[in-house]
């Protein structure tokens, strides 16, 4: 029996997707995950970092027990997810950002003792635990409101405490920040860290493309595009693959019709990418060697492109991104919609 | 000064007329888009027709059984035509109804389109057509076996054609403001399970001479049944269609076509300004409360 | 030995019967509480239904039918608050909790479908209960039917079976609604007024050709509805169908049938629903 919290050996998953009515019944596929290879330990923070549509929210249905993978094995807590999710559920929970589950008639209290019910926790129990974790997130006040009163962002701090009202063993949380102001979503984290610190029996899966939120709590990342994991490893340890280069943050006026490709065809210049900005844009190259920069400065003389800014900067994990990909998620995510 | 005002009062107009249109033919195309979006066109169909000739079988059953099968009588021509017709009242007023319901809590969009430049009230009855295309293929077939199988007399020659469609759009109109009136007190209330729009035309069954003479009811109820637009709009359509049965049923024979058609058109109007102030006085209380877009399905 | 491996039991929680009685009450709490927070469905449930069993009442007065006729009315549409909670209460119910996302939830968390069904079934129970009651008593004052109970317990258990059948049966179509939206939504919407007919809400099912009388008795109500008729109406012995003791035993049957049919479709249903990826679509 694996000692893992969550392990995955080649799972994949694709959908059959049915065409509109002018297609008339053409069924395409659509491969949300491919030979997905994961171990997670218990006790582990474990972070999926990727943009829109990369498989994140896929790969959580399919260990929660709502979507059977087309490949592949997985289990959670020791137990199969096709075969055993009677085992699964008892030991597992999941909050989803932006959900609207519940019953906005009911209210806070209401909705969460009621889902508290359905995993056998005693109603003194669920109470209590109510009152500590709605506390603990700040809404303690609006424990009698009902949820139809509440702002999104409340709702969705109900929601959260709502997983972690069973004390699941295994925590899944699908972009759990999502919609959350950033004091909501700072508490939000810390509040994560400290129950995970809490209980070493307990397991976190955090799905997330917020690069900063993935770097700060997770003890380690996978990052996840068009349904591939691309590297898996401590935040750190991924960021050294980039010590080495140079990284450096230009802004500069427009860009004169300067394409990334022409700069990635200077010698030494790994990989960069364009974003505009209000006054120009912004360019992240990196960099061989430093004494790439000098290539890279001439190419914007020549095109009259000014610097306004310019900036050293130690790696970060959307570095790591873009070195794995060839761009960044900003401009997966784009790409991904005109397609 | 005076052309300004003019000019600035026929732009308002302009832009009224224009917003309106652009209500309801959205509105239109969108409520066709939900209603013919069946996977299976074959169960749309059976639906259509399986649906509307069971309710009207239930009514012939009952009739049969008392009657021991004696379809010649002219009570039975007028059960049934009546409760073919009143198809529509069941479709234009969830049709319009159900709009809210299914805007607010299914597809949440309802708050979208209160702050889109529409008229919510045309909007919903935009909404409504879609109902009346789907209800008119219920009515035709339900029309057409009684024809064939049972032996309504309705002569396609000798009817007065005429007076049908006229009564016909007066009808769904009237019926469409009466969904109106219910999709505006719906927007106070939660989701409950049933459809509210089945619900007040089962309810207004009693009321309508639908599938028996007002004479039936107890004589402190029929007026109730007098102003109802419905109980008119009924009687016409059987008048159009087959005239000579309509004449055995004295509860209305005392007004000529014209006097009914007045009378329901004057009801019609009743019912329809009742709804736009109902609507009114709803949306604003809607709108003070939070209800626009809250879900309460429970 | 890593508690992942094992079935542990974390304290505090319990499992089985019992985890099957608190998701029934959890989950007809927020019915009976919605019923208490919003009281309009006190108008649309119980007293516009009223009206459409004084039409039909109201059409039998017209063509002159015999006045046990305006009891089989009155009987019948206090039934078909029962056909209504399970139709539109339980089974279609699941459609809005899919689309709301409690769906998922419910799927993912270690109670019985089968219990939150039956949850929602007896949370709408007060609403069903005080409808029928509501039909029953005015509509018998307002007609003035009159009532001999031959067999009270058997009248008793006639209804305890039928019920049970009839929400067994109901659960199994709330499985279609796991793997379908909106078609299972048009499929129970089209099997209303069918039902109607076919289970002689309104009239006694000994009027319909044999095998098509025989065809609905798989259906509890219409065994149900016949044998109540026979036990409760002077002359209920003249129209019944088959005799109140074979009735009897067929609900019994269907009772088991229904039951087991439930929890092994309810099972195959959510299976093929993971296995398509229908449990979280949201397919309008």
């Amino acid at each position: 029996m694996t000692s893992f919290a969550i392990e995955t050996e080649y799972l994949g998953r694709i959908y059959k997707i049915r065409g509109s009515k002018k297609e008339k019944k053409i069924r395409k596929e659509l491969v949300a995950l491919q030979e997905v290879n994961l171990q997670i330990e218990q006790g582990e923070l474990f972070g999926l970092l990727g943009p829109n549509g990369a498989g994140k929210t896929t790969l959580i249905k399919v260990l929660v027990t709502l979507l059977a993978p087309t490949s592949g094995r997985a289990r959670v807590a020791g137990f199969d997810v096709v075969d055993q999710p009677q085992f699964i559920r008892p030991r597992i929970n999941m909050v989803s950002g932006g959900e609207s589950s519940g019953y906005g008639l009911l209210t806070v209290r209401e909705n969460l003792w009621m889902f508290s019910q359905f995993y056998g926790l005693s109603s003194k129990e669920a109470n209590r635990r109510i009152e500590e974790l709605l506390t603990m997130v700040g809404i303690a006040d609006r424990m009698h409101t009902k949820s139809s009163d509440l702002s999104t962002g409340l709702r969705q701090k109900m929601n959260i405490v709502r997983g972690f009202l069973t004390d699941p063993e295994v925590l899944f949380l699908d972009e759990p920040t999502l919609g959350l102001d950033v004091g909501a979503s700072r508490d939000v984290r810390r509040f994560i860290r400290q129950w995970l610190d809490e209980d070493g029996s307990r397991t976190l899966l955090l799905t997330t493309h917020y690069m900063v939120e993935a770097d700060e709590l997770c003890d380690r990342v996978a990052i996840i595009n068009q349904g591939r994991v691309l590297a898996c490893d401590k935040p750190s340890v991924l960021k050294l693959r980039l010590q080495r280069d140079a990284i450096f943050e230009i802004e500069t006026s427009p860009l004169n019709g300067l394409s990334a490709e022409a700069l990635e065809s200077l010698p030494e210049v790994r990989k960069a990418s364009l974003s505009e900005t209000e006054s120009g844009a912004k360019l992240d190259l990196i960099l061989v060697e430093e004494a790439a920069l000098a290539g890279v400065i001439n190419v914007l003389s020549q095109k009259d492109i000014r610097i306004m800014k310019f900036n050293k900067r130690e790696p970060t994990l959307e570095d790591v991104f873009v070195d794995l990909v060839g761009r960044s998620m900003e401009e997966v995510e784009t790409v991904g919609e005109d397609e | 000064m005076a052309e300004s005002t003019v000019a600035s009062r026929s732009t308002q107009l302009a832009t009224l007329k224009s917003e309106s249109w652009r209500s309801f033919k959205m509105a239109t195309w969108l409520g066709w888009q939900i209603e013919s979006n069946w996977a299976d066109p074959f169960l749309f169909a059976i639906y259509s027709i399986i649906k509307p000739l069971s309710g009207a079988a239930i009514l012939v059953v009952m009739y049969g059984i008392i009657s021991k099968g004696n379809f010649s009588n002219p009570l039975f021509p007028y059960i049934y035509l009546g409760n073919a017709f009143y198809i529509y009242a069941g479709a234009m007023m969830t049709g319009v109804s159900w709009a809210v319901i299914d805007d607010r809590e299914h597809y949440k969009t309802l708050k979208y389109m209160y702050i889109a430049p529409i008229s919510i009230p045309i909007y919903l009855l935009g909404r409504g057509v879609a109902r009346f295309i789907t209800g008119s293929f219920s009515v035709i077939i339900t029309v057409a076996v009684g024809v064939w199988l049972l032996h309504v007399p309705l002569d396609m020659i000798t009817a007065n054609w005429p007076l049908f469609f006229l009564s016909l759009f007066i009808g769904v109109v009237m019926l469409a403001m009466m969904g109106l009136l219910l999709g505006s007190i719906s927007l106070l209330l939660a989701h409950h399970v049933g459809f509210i729009g089945d619900a007040v035309a089962g309810a207004l069954y009693i009321f309508s001479g639908a599938i028996f003479p007002l004479d039936v009811l107890p004589a402190w109820l029929r007026p109730i049944g007098f102003i109802m637009p419905i109980t008119y709009w009924l009687e016409l359509i059987r008048r159009s269609l087959i005239g000579n049965v309509a004449e055995a049923f004295p509860t209305l024979s005392g007004f000529s076509n014209g006097q009914l058609l007045g009378i329901l058109v004057g009801l019609s109007l009743l019912f329809s300004i009742v709804s736009i102030y109902t609507f009114r006085f709803c949306d604003r209380r809607a709108r003070e409360r939070g209800l626009i877009d809250r879900t309460s399905n429970y | 030995m890593s508690s992942t491996s094992s079935l542990a039991q974390h304290p505090g929680k319990v499992t089985g019967w019992r985890l099957f009685l608190k998701t029934v009450i959890a989950r007809a709490y927020p019915r009976v509480i919605g019923q208490q927070r919003d009281k309009s469905w006190m108008f649309f449930d119980i007293v516009l239904p009223l009206g459409g069993v004084i039409a039909y009442v109201l059409v039998y007065k017209a063509i002159g039918a015999p006045s046990e006729y305006v009891g089989f009315v009155v009987m019948g549409g206090a039934m078909t608050a029962f056909w209504m909670n399970v139709l539109w209460s339980m089974s279609s119910q699941l459609y809005w909790e899919k689309e709301q996302g409690n769906l998922a939830l419910y799927i993912m968390s270690p109670n019985s479908m089968m219990a939150v069904l039956l949850g929602m079934a007896l949370g709408g129970m007060v609403a069903t209960l005080l409808r029928a009651v509501a039909i029953v008593l005015l509509g018998s004052l307002m007609f003035q039917v009159q009532y001999a109970i031959t067999n009270f317990f058997q009248l008793l258990a006639v209804f305890v079976l039928a019920m049970s059948a009839l929400y067994g049966m109901g659960m199994m179509t709330a499985s279609l609604f796991l793997l379908l939206s909106r078609e299972a939504w048009h499929l129970s919407n089209l099997a209303q007024e069918p039902i109607y007919l076919a289970t002689g809400f309104y009239f006694p099912i000994k009027s319909l050709p044999f095998w098509v009388a025989l065809g609905a008795s798989i259906i509890p109500l219409t065994l149900g509805m016949d044998a109540m008729r026979q036990l409760v109406f002077p002359s209920g012995f003249k129209i019944g169908f088959l005799s109140v003791g074979v009735e009897i035993g067929v609900l019994m049957a269907l009772c088991v049938v229904f039951l087991v049919g439930a929890k092994l479709l309810l099972g195959y249903m959510e299976k093929l629903a993971i296995r398509e990826g229908r449990l979280t679509e949201a397919r309008r």
